[in-house]
């Protein structure tokens, strides 16, 4: 039995045809050919598969694709990257030099991207917690820190 | 990847009528699956997937915040986002509040449920303390009708709860805490993501010095998450002197019988049980 959903997927409207409780991960991956999102644990503990649904970050490893309802918005690292502001943070993050093997680094800049909606002028600790459900295993999160704050200030500064 | 992800059949009832029944029947009856964090990463982790899956996604019912003088009304299906975001419940639930923006990290606050959280049953539950301390109830609905549990009788036991195999859980009903100070605080290993070791939730009403009400509740001290009676009828009436925390902290250690396993022993849970509720009235001196 398959569940038909419609979405506006980075902004254009799709429909996906999903089997049982398959994964949104996978649907976006396989289906839609969007390999940003990442798998790492596949068990909503490392956030390499973050996307954000209706505008927050959400495991995509964790949620069935067909409890995803129809008209919502699915936004992946490869609809963020032809924003404005998606593409003030990954700048920020290569000239923070935040980067090093760049796995966590679509799902990073992901929840990097809903903070700065939300929050234009983010303290340390509100990053961090922000950034709290995305691992990194190289850059001990100092640098990455650093590049959202630089990436908030070139947004403000631009917003001028 | 979770095995077998493309066999089961998920249904998605319109209303809370037409769920229960669906699960009135063992043949359409399926596993209610809410945000499915919980689910989503057992069955990741090798538990069978099982064959029907029934949806609260579309539950008008189980949905949404209601505010009356003395009654916080909040639907199963409600995220700990909303939880955590709603500025009207922040004065008048504090501890569970915090309890939800305590549970795992932004990502899985979007997505699981306060219902999931409860139905689930873990000792280790977060906001099963800040539930117990309101004294409030939990709304259950089945082909045979409403009926409310205290929610101090809803945990059973190890992962058991009071509800039938054909309930749903509708929503909490919840006296806020009027002027009564609440607190909640988990000790994990890791602030995000953490399955917690220990928390505590607390509500306790002072008056003219003395402690009028105490309602105390912890979270893996024990097989479900418990209200500390013995502790709340030491406290009863008690002045709030500057050497009560260290007394109820002993109380608490002769009191609780904490469980060992993998995420932590037994003796350092009983020390660090008393060592948080000692922290709790601390904070209303
Ligand atoms: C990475 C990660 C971190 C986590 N961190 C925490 C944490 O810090 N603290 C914590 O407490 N939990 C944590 N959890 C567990 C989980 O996210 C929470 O328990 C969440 O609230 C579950 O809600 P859900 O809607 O996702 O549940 P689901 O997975 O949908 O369901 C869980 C269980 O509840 C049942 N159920 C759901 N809704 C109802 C209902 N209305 N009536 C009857 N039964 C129902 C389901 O059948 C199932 O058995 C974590 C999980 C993950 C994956
Ligand atoms: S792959 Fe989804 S959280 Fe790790
Ligand atoms: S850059 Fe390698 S995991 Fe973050």
């Amino acid at each position: 039995m398959k569940t038909r959903r419609t979405w506006k997927l980075n902004g254009k409207t799709v429909t996906a045809d999903i089997p049982g409780i398959r994964r949104l991960l996978d649907v976006l991956r396989e289906d839609f050919g969007l390999t940003g999102a990442k798998e790492g644990c596949g068990e909503g503990e490392c956030g390499a598969c973050t996307v954000l649904l209706d505008g927050e970050p959400v495991a995509a490893c964790l949620i069935p694709a067909a409890q995803v309802p129809d008209g919502a918005a699915l936004l992946t690292i490869e609809g963020v990257a032809r924003t404005r502001a998606g593409r003030v943070l990954q700048q920020a993050y290569i000239d923070a030099g935040a980067v090093q093997c760049g796995f966590c680094i679509p799902g990073m800049v992901l929840s990097s991207y809903a903070l700065l909606q939300r929050n234009p002028r983010p303290t340390e600790r509100d990053i961090r917690t922000a950034l709290s459900g995305n691992l990194c295993r190289c850059t001990g999160y100092a640098k990455i820190v650093a590049a959202v704050r630089l990436a908030a200030r070139r947004l403000r500064e631009e917003a001028k | 990847m979770i095995p077998n992800a493309d066999t089961p059949r998920i249904v998605f009832p319109k209303d809370l009528d037409e769920a229960c029944r669906l699960q009135a029947n063992p043949r359409t009856r399926g596993r209610l699956i809410a945000g499915g964090t919980d689910l989503m990463a057992q069955w990741a982790a090798g538990v069978p997937v099982p064959e029907r899956i029934v949806s609260l996604k579309n539950l008008p019912e189980l949905t949404g915040i209601a505010l009356t003088p003395d009654l916080v009304e909040i639907g199963a299906a409600t995220t700990h986002a909303a939880i955590r975001d709603d500025a009207r419940l922040r004065p008048l639930l504090p501890a569970l509040v915090a309890a939800s923006s305590s549970v795992g990290a932004r990502q899985i606050q979007a997505t699981g449920t306060l219902g999931g959280n409860a139905a689930n049953a873990s000792p280790a539950g977060d906001t099963a303390p800040a539930l117990l301390v309101t004294g409030g109830l939990v709304l259950l609905a089945s082909v045979r009708g409403p009926r409310t549990v205290p929610l101090d009788q809803f945990w059973t036991g190890y992962r058991q709860t009071a509800a039938a195999p054909d309930e749903i859980i509708v929503s909490f009903l919840l006296p806020p805490r009027g002027r009564a100070k609440e607190t909640f605080r988990k000790v994990g290993t890791r602030a995000a993501q953490a399955i917690s070791k220990i928390m505590i939730a607390t509500r306790v009403l002072v008056k003219k010095g003395s402690i009028e009400h105490a309602a105390v509740a912890m979270g893996s001290v024990a097989a479900t998450p418990v209200r500390l009676t013995a502790l709340e009828q030491w406290l009863q009436g008690r002045p709030l002197t500057e050497s009560l925390p260290e007394e109820a902290a002993a109380v608490v250690r002769e009191t609780v019988h904490p469980i060992d396993d993998i995420r932590s022993t037994a003796d350092y849970r009983r020390w660090a049980a008393g060592q948080l509720a000692a922290d709790a009235l601390r904070a209303l001196l």
